[in-house]
């Protein structure tokens, strides 16, 4: 989801609600009303309110697959490759020895689907980001405590400054703050 | 080695001894020892020496190093003597890395231990047996071995010294032609020349010159180890002194009482050779070879037997009167016996009647003329003489006063007729009897001069002190106990500021200079005058002189009287005297691999031990390093009791050669002191000693914890020798034979291996434990010494260890040996369990250790079932100087700290045979690759080679029914293999001989 | 969540003070101050120990041969057995979305994360040559020279490294929303900086919340096997040995489980303490208690089934060097530690039968603590008793460990309690948002 650019001088339109229910009907009507720049913060995550918001990505285990299968390429390949490469007589075991390999195969499977799962994660989410708009305004900190945020972009086709606000209030928020891109809310 | 600032502590201490005399000097010669000036002095003198007392041994072994640097730094360097001639065909020049053969000699007791010695530009580095030898035929044993470390022995007293102090060879010079001149006036009046035993002809002639210079000098000799009651016995029957000749090789039933003739000593390497040759026909089935032995201690002689009667030594005598009746040798009445000593001897006499002229009799050397004596008579009866024991004219010289010798000397020195002491290669301080009382006769005597390798016992208590050049860097003679004699060449120049013994015993009589080079050759140019030149060069190239062994004897009877049979009544214990298997009588104190080689059926190294009975030890409730005082004829030693199975329950072991005072940083203040008990009558057992416990503990280093086998079948045993097809039962375990036949099955793939692809077969129907093997190994591969207190934390670092197993009561135990090298097995644990391929195998077979690429996870010895491999726990070559490495084969990496390492086979060896073929262009030959264990072996109990090839020596050992794998359970397919013991019944022989 | 406050705007607010104003304001500093500075000596006791070690050489300890592993092979095995228990809390309840573990993951996975680590350098401190400890791993090279896949040792050096990865992402990955919590409460300007940091920017984005819930419910499926695998192959060291008393194939889930077992133990420690000394015990209730007095039951009578295979094994066999090693556990020299393992493992466990106990917090303690011992006994007996005696009469032996190993030890100890005493006082030990998460699914459940 692209972001407003920053010339626009505003980022977005803010409501706060007190419930995560409410912020979850507060997703579905605003798509209904048809925003699509439209995002949510919870302290937690909330169960469905991604499905409300149109997200269906499903990179994150298709990287972890990946992950897993060229981990395990890897650990045998090497184990295979090594021997051949220089050939020594072990205790007479066999050469290529599958059921002494498939140990070290596994571990780095497991390594690698773990290191491409959480570093795509990472990467979609576009973390570390340690600065956003967002954290201009000053109620935002209660997103991590009891707090439920709602956030239609300015760079939504349907937004227009007014329009927006009372629809927002519509939605009995605690309140609506416009976000800036300065330090100081607007 | 000149300290510039000695003048004022001189002078100070010069101060310190002003105006005393006697005992009264020697005292203050201690306190002088303490006091800051001499200090000093010492310092500036030999910073080593002068090193912390107490410091644990292994940091002292440290410090030898160090301080033999300096040795190295102040002596003139090893270059080679270049009128040494090389054993083989050498280059004209030097080549680094291609080491030069030289055939030479050492002695022990006098006799000689042929050797050849392998030089590294210019450095020994190994001795081994001389193959042409007509006597040893290339066997050797431990002391030969290690003789070589005692070359290299930093604690070898390394200049002149009066009143202990050094001082220069000059002034030395100076007192000795003024004392000689002093004696030409006196007819050598009042002038003893003491020394040890003497086979060298040109040590004769200068005696002889000196004796016949000086009519009133007088020649005396102390061997504290010695055949004087065997000679004594001769000289009973057959009216002169003769040396008695074992025909081992001969005899098919051989009755020994208490004789320990395959035990440590000058004669064990020979008499070894002899038996196996016996025991290898036997095995195939040419005659018979039996073995009975009644003994009050075990002996190596006894573990071999195949019927062994534990006897003290007075009922062993009664034993000698019995089998003399039962073989109805005139006036011998026979003696009240037990029934199991009368079952014993009917066997035994039956056994000797079974094969007449094939047998023989022997009694031990240390029993009583009267005994020895009645054995000759035996001897006769069974018509042994001539054939199975042959006698010669004494190979060592007798002394003027025979047995007596030492103590008329003692009683002179006493009275005091005596003015002036040399002594000579002797060591009287320590090994004379305590009763006369030596130490103190000696102090009566004006003037001392002690000749010798160390500043020993004697040195510390001689006004004069004169360091002799070693064996190895000096020329010199001697005869071996067949009489063979020897050319000792160097193997390099003296690097200490010594003179070789020839030399100095002429400056004895005044005449200084010349080489000893040429007074060995005067002695040989007298007796082979035109054909001197080519006969000694032979004698140098071949290692002896040809046709010089001493000429058989026909020896008639001349006395026939038996001396009635006096039955001691025995109260309380009975003592015997045992010289130490591994230092002797003393004289390897201060050699490390010999102290750190475990004693053959103790396995106890760096000390001795009281040897009581588990009958005695039961009834006293001792155990295993309680140390004991043992109170004999009014004097007492300490020392920690060890449990000994098969000894004679009344009888106590106790072994010479330890409690050395001054013997270096190695060898002194170890164990205790048996000559402390000694006396010249009773020189080898007390009766009526007393044991007492002094509730102390001692630590006592062994290497082997536990030594029962408790039924299991490590060692296995076969009931007859082999025969063509037949396939003998073994006991115990299952079938001994043929596991290259029948391999258990695996999960790994069978591999083709290509020829050559080497092992090993250890037969142990021929191993007597000697330990030669164990020290051969120490030699060629570098392996270190740990001291001490690492050995008694399971630490010590042999590659190749015997295995000593008792199995039965162990009150009667058989006991057995088995080397244990590394098995190179083809399924090795060890190699699957490192993680770095430092342990891997070999295209030839064998099991690698890559040293440089080990880490010391130590897994490969966690894994290995023979626990063969060793571990360097410590750094303990790191700072090795120049000159330790030097005495290293430089064929053989240096381990460093952290590594596993362990026996390869000698992979240096089978590398240098495998390059000489490819050179020549051809395979390798069968026997062209000899480990240094095999070729240490005296009985040719190890044969190695290539396993794939069925022709070869080791392969026909294989083959043989006898032949099994050391846990074959564990499946490891070892390639070292061994040959089940032959327990024969005498069943062997009857279809046998013949 | 029975103990929070009924109203679930304020549940959150007080959870989330509950658990973020820890790392901020600490409730008792001068005790944790005490405890700090205890730790901080047995770490010195540490670097000095591993000094003398690394100045002589191995043999400062008591090994030798045929003991040539010693205290530092079996606190390997000790140490890395405790660290399964965090991974496996963590991991295995979250898939089965046993909400209560949300009190207890946190600083199990902490314990995990230093545990493994203190395992991870017994190794190689007791190498010969530890400065090339680096051998074991595969690093192209001039002579192309490879570690050897076939030994337990390689096997074992890619299981901790991935062991130890995986734990650290997964312990992070989980920790970040709570940091952002620390963060956006933080006051004092330092703070701010420093969890500002180490929260990434995060701000539970709902987008970010779904990602973030995939990789970290696949992490944690595939955390489960990795701990068995781990620990089977940390069991093969021994077993793949042909020495009487580890050849057996009981090994490895006979580790595994021991390796359970020992880490309930230690989480049920740490909880009853923390739960104690950070007023924790609305979050951490009797019903965690409860549950962990379970679990350790379990594992430990599964591990008691371990011991009595053994010696079915051993007898059943008929194997006579087996038979032997075994009577040396039961009667020989280090008979202590086989008696001691089975006294202190097994015989105060049967008090949990016992709800009421499993929730005393004390007994629960000190039953644990006998448990962690006794599995310490257990590793000394498997590795020492198999080794004194093997195969050849001729070469048995003793051990006796050396100081220089007992403080090494306690130096481990530290090791293991420093890392551990600051994550308690500067993160967030227990997980305030899966906690409101799971609040608040209760809650719409009901």
């Amino acid at each position: 989801m692209r972001e407003p650019s920053s010339s626009s001088g505003l980022f977005g339109l803010l409501a706060e609600f007190d419930r995560p229910e409410r912020l979850v009907d507060g997703v579905r009507h605003a798509r209904e009303a048809g925003f699509r720049q439209v995002d949510a913060y919870s302290p937690f995550p909330i169960e469905g309110l991604a499905e409300e918001l149109g997200f269906r990505d499903q990179r994150v285990p298709w990287l972890t697959l990946i992950g897993g299968m060229f981990g395990a390429a890897l650990g045998y390949g090497m184990q295979v490759y090594t021997n051949e490469s220089f050939q020594i007589d072990i205790g007479g075991r066999p050469l290529i020895a599958n059921p002494a390999f498939m140990l070290i195969t596994f571990e780095l499977m497991v390594l690698f689907a773990v290191l491409f799962s959480i570093g795509g994660m990472l990467a979609l989410n576009h973390l570390p980001r340690l600065n956003h708009p967002l954290f201009g305004v000053e109620a935002f900190h209660l997103t991590s405590k009891d707090k439920f945020f709602l956030v239609i972009l300015s760079n939504d086709r349907k937004f227009d400054r007014e329009k927006t606000r009372s629809f927002l209030e519509g939605l009995d928020p605690v309140r609506v703050n416009a976000v800036g891109y300065s330090e100081e809310p607007v | 080695m000149a300290g510039e600032n000695r003048n004022d502590p001189i002078a100070a201490m010069r101060s310190h001894l002003r105006g005393k005399t006697g005992r009264a000097f020697w005292r203050s010669l201690d306190e002088l020892a303490d006091t800051a000036a001499f200090r000093t002095f010492l310092e500036a003198e030999f910073p080593p020496l002068s090193g912390p007392s107490d410091i644990d041994r292994r940091s002292m072994l440290k410090v030898m190093a160090a301080s033999l640097a300096l040795a190295g730094l102040t002596g003139c360097g090893g270059s080679p003597d270049q009128t040494a001639l090389p054993y083989v065909e050498a280059p004209e020049f030097v080549v680094p890395g291609k080491p030069k053969w030289y055939a030479t000699a050492v002695t022990l007791g006098g006799f000689v231990l042929p050797a050849l010695g392998k030089t590294h530009v210019g450095r020994p580095v190994k001795l081994e047996g001389n193959r042409d030898h007509p006597a040893s035929g290339g066997a050797t044993d431990a002391f030969l071995q290690a003789s070589l470390l005692g070359l290299y022995d930093p604690d070898r007293s390394q200049s002149p010294r009066i009143l202990g102090r050094p001082t220069s060879w000059s002034s030395f010079d100076a007192a000795i032609t003024a004392g000689a001149a002093e004696l030409d006036r006196r007819q050598g009046e009042g002038f003893r020349l003491l020394t040890g035993s003497v086979t060298s002809p040109t040590m004769l002639r200068q005696i002889e010159a000196l004796l016949s210079r000086w009519a009133q000098a007088r020649w005396h000799v102390l061997e504290p180890i010695n055949d004087d009651l065997a000679l004594e016995a001769a000289r009973r029957v057959f009216a002169r002194p003769l040396d008695r000749h074992l025909m081992l090789d001969v005899a098919e039933v051989v009755i020994s009482l208490d004789d320990d003739f395959l035990g440590p000593g000058p004669r064990q390497s020979v008499q070894a050779r002899r038996w196996s040759t016996r025991r290898l026909a036997f095995q195939e089935r040419r005659g018979d070879s039996r073995l009975f032995v009644a003994e009050p201690t075990p002996s190596l002689t006894g573990a071999m037997a195949e019927d062994r009667l534990i006897a003290s030594p007075s009922r062993v005598e009664a034993l000698g009167y019995a089998i003399a009746a039962a073989l109805g040798v005139d006036g011998a009445s026979a003696p009240e016996l037990a029934d199991e000593e009368r079952r014993w001897v009917d066997r035994a006499v039956a056994a000797l009647r079974k094969t007449p002229g094939k047998t023989l009799l022997t009694v031990g050397p240390q029993h009583s003329a009267e005994l020895q004596a009645l054995g000759l008579l035996c001897n006769e009866r069974i018509g042994a003489l001539g054939a199975t024991l042959r006698f010669t004219d004494p190979i060592a010289a007798i002394p003027p006063d025979g047995i007596r010798s030492l103590d008329m000397l003692a009683q002179d020195m006493a009275a005091g007729r005596v003015t002036t002491l040399a002594v000579v290669g002797a060591n009287p301080a320590y090994t004379a009897p305590v009763a006369p009382d030596f130490r103190a006769a000696m102090e009566k005597v004006p003037l001392r001069l002690h000749v010798g390798l160390h500043y020993d016992e004697t040195a510390s208590l001689s006004h004069w002190h004169v360091p002799l050049a070693h064996e190895l860097e000096s020329w010199s003679d001697a005869r071996a106990v067949d009489g063979t004699a020897s050319i000792q060449q160097p193997l390099i120049r003296p690097f200490y500021d010594v003179r070789p013994l020839h030399v100095v015993m002429d400056n004895l009589v005044g005449s200084l200079g010349g080489s000893d080079r040429d007074r060995v050759q005067e002695t040989w140019r007298a007796s082979w005058g035109e054909s001197f030149d080519g006969r000694w060069r032979n004698a140098l190239v071949r290692g002896f002189v040809e046709a010089s062994a001493a000429p058989f004897v026909a020896s008639a009877v001349a006395d026939r009287s038996v001396p009635p049979h006096r039955d001691v009544q025995r109260t309380g214990l009975t003592v015997v005297f045992r010289p130490d298997p591994t230092i002797w009588d003393g004289r390897f104190a201060s050699n490390p691999w010999l102290q750190e080689t475990p004693k053959q059926l103790t396995k106890i190294t760096w000390g001795n031990v009281i040897l009581v009975s588990p009958a005695l030890a039961k009834e006293r409730r001792l155990q295993n390093g309680d140390v004991l005082q043992l109170e004999a004829g009014g004097r007492t030693l300490t020392g920690p009791a060890w449990i000994m199975p098969g000894q004679e329950a009344n009888t106590v072991t106790v072994t010479l050669g330890y409690g050395r005072t001054h013997a270096g940083r190695v060898g002194s203040n170890l164990g205790y002191d048996a000559f402390a008990i000694r006396t010249s009558d009773s020189a080898w057992r007390i009766e009526g000693a007393a044991l007492s416990s002094t509730g102390k503990k001692e630590i006592i280093a062994t290497t082997q914890a536990h030594q029962a086998l408790d039924g299991f079948d490590f060692v296995r045993t076969v009931g007859q020798p082999d025969a063509a097809g037949s396939r003998p039962d073994t006991v115990p375990g299952p079938n001994a034979a043929g596991e290259q036949n029948s391999q258990p099955p695996s999960f790994y793939p069978t591999r083709e291996w290509d020829s050559p692809s080497w092992g090993m077969a250890i037969d142990l129907d021929l191993c007597i434990g000697c330990n030669a093997c164990v020290v051969a190994c120490m030699a060629e591969n570098n392996v270190p010494v740990v001291g001490k207190e690492l050995v008694a934390e399971g630490r010590q670092m042999h590659w190749l260890r015997i295995d000593q197993y008792y199995e039965g009561d162990p009150a009667q135990p058989k006991s057995y040996f088995q080397p244990v090298p590394c098995m190179h097995c083809e399924q090795a644990p060890c190699e699957m369990g490192c993680p770095v391929n430092a342990a891997v195998h070999s295209f030839d077979g064998l099991n690698l250790q890559v040293y440089n690429r080990c880490v010391g996870t130590r897994t490969c010895s966690s894994f290995c079932p023979y626990k063969v491999r060793r571990f360097n726990w410590f750094d303990y070559t790191g700072d090795d100087p120049e000159e330790l490495r030097a005495a290293r084969n430089p064929d053989v990496t240096i381990r460093s700290r952290g590594v596993m390492e362990k026996c390869t086979y000698c992979v240096q060896r089978i590398s240098e045979a495998r390059i000489a073929a490819k050179i020549e262009g051809r395979a390798i030959r069968d026997g062209d690759v000899v480990t240094a264990c095999q070729q240490a072996c005296p009985t040719r109990a190890i044969t190695f080679g290539d396993v794939i090839d069925p022709e070869t020596q080791v392969s026909r050992r294989k083959a043989s029914p006898r032949n099994y794998s050391l846990l074959e359970e564990a499946n490891t397919r070892p390639r070292t293999t061994y040959l089940a013991r032959i327990e024969s019944t005498g069943g062997g022989a009857e279809d046998g001989t013949g | 969540m029975t103990h929070i406050a009924a109203e679930p705007g304020d549940r959150y607010a007080a959870v989330t003070e509950e658990i973020a104003q820890i790392p901020l304001h600490y409730p008792d500093p001068v005790a944790w101050r005490i405890c700090f500075g205890f730790a901080l000596l047995l770490l010195l006791s540490f670097f000095i120990s591993a000094g003398v070690l690394f100045a002589n050489g191995v043999g400062v300890w008591g090994n030798n041969i045929p003991v040539n592993w010693g205290l530092a092979i079996a606190n390997y095995i000790w140490f890395l057995g405790i660290g399964h228990a965090g991974t496996l809390i963590s991991a295995m309840l979250l898939l089965l979305e046993a909400h209560w573990r949300n009190s207890l993951n946190r600083f199990a996975e902490a314990m995990t994360l230093f545990a493994v680590i203190c395992a991870g350098l017994y190794p190689i401190l007791h190498l010969g040559r530890p400065w090339y400890f680096y051998w074991i791993a595969p690093y192209p090279n001039t002579m192309s020279i490879w570690p050897q896949f076939k030994s337990p040792l390689t096997w074992d050096f890619f299981a901790v490294l991935t062991y130890l990865t995986v734990s650290v992402l997964f312990w992070y990955v989980g920790i970040v929303p709570d940091l952002a919590a620390v963060r956006d409460r933080a006051k004092k300007r330092r703070q701010q900086v420093f969890y500002g940091l180490v929260s990434l920017g995060w701000r539970g984005s709902a987008r970010h919340w779904a990602r973030w819930r995939q990789s970290y419910r696949l992490t944690a499926a595939i955390a489960v096997p990795l701990v068995v695998s781990v620990h089977s192959e940390v069991s093969l060291l021994f077993a793949a040995g042909p020495i009487p008393g580890w050849t057996s194939t009981v090994f490895p889930p006979y580790f595994v489980l021991g390796a359970a077992f020992s880490g309930f133990a230690v989480v049920s420690m740490i909880a009853v303490v923390l739960r104690h000394t950070l007023g924790l015990t609305n979050l951490v209730g009797e019903r965690h208690l409860d549950l962990l007095g379970k679990f350790v039951l379990a594992t430990g009578l599964m591990t008691a089934y371990g011991y009595w295979a053994e010696v079915f094994d051993a007898f059943y066999s008929g194997d006579r060097q087996d038979i032997g090693t075994l009577m040396d556990r039961l009667a020989g020299d280090y008979a202590w530690s086989y008696w001691g393992a089975v006294v202190l493992n097994f015989l105060p466990l049967q008090l949990l039968w016992w709800r009421a106990i499993r929730t005393n917090p004390v007994l629960l303690l000190l039953i644990s603590l006998s448990v962690t011992i006794g599995m310490w006994f257990e590793r000394y007996m498997l590795l020492v008793t198999t080794l004194y005696r093997d195969w050849l009469v001729s070469s048995w032996g003793a051990y006796h460990p050396s100081f220089w190993e007992w403080s090494l030890f306690a130096g481990m100890l530290g090791v293991f309690l420093v890392p551990f005493l600051l994550f308690v006082r500067f993160l967030p030990v227990i997980s305030s948002f899966e906690i409101k998460e799971a609040a608040f699914e209760e809650q719409h459940d009901a």
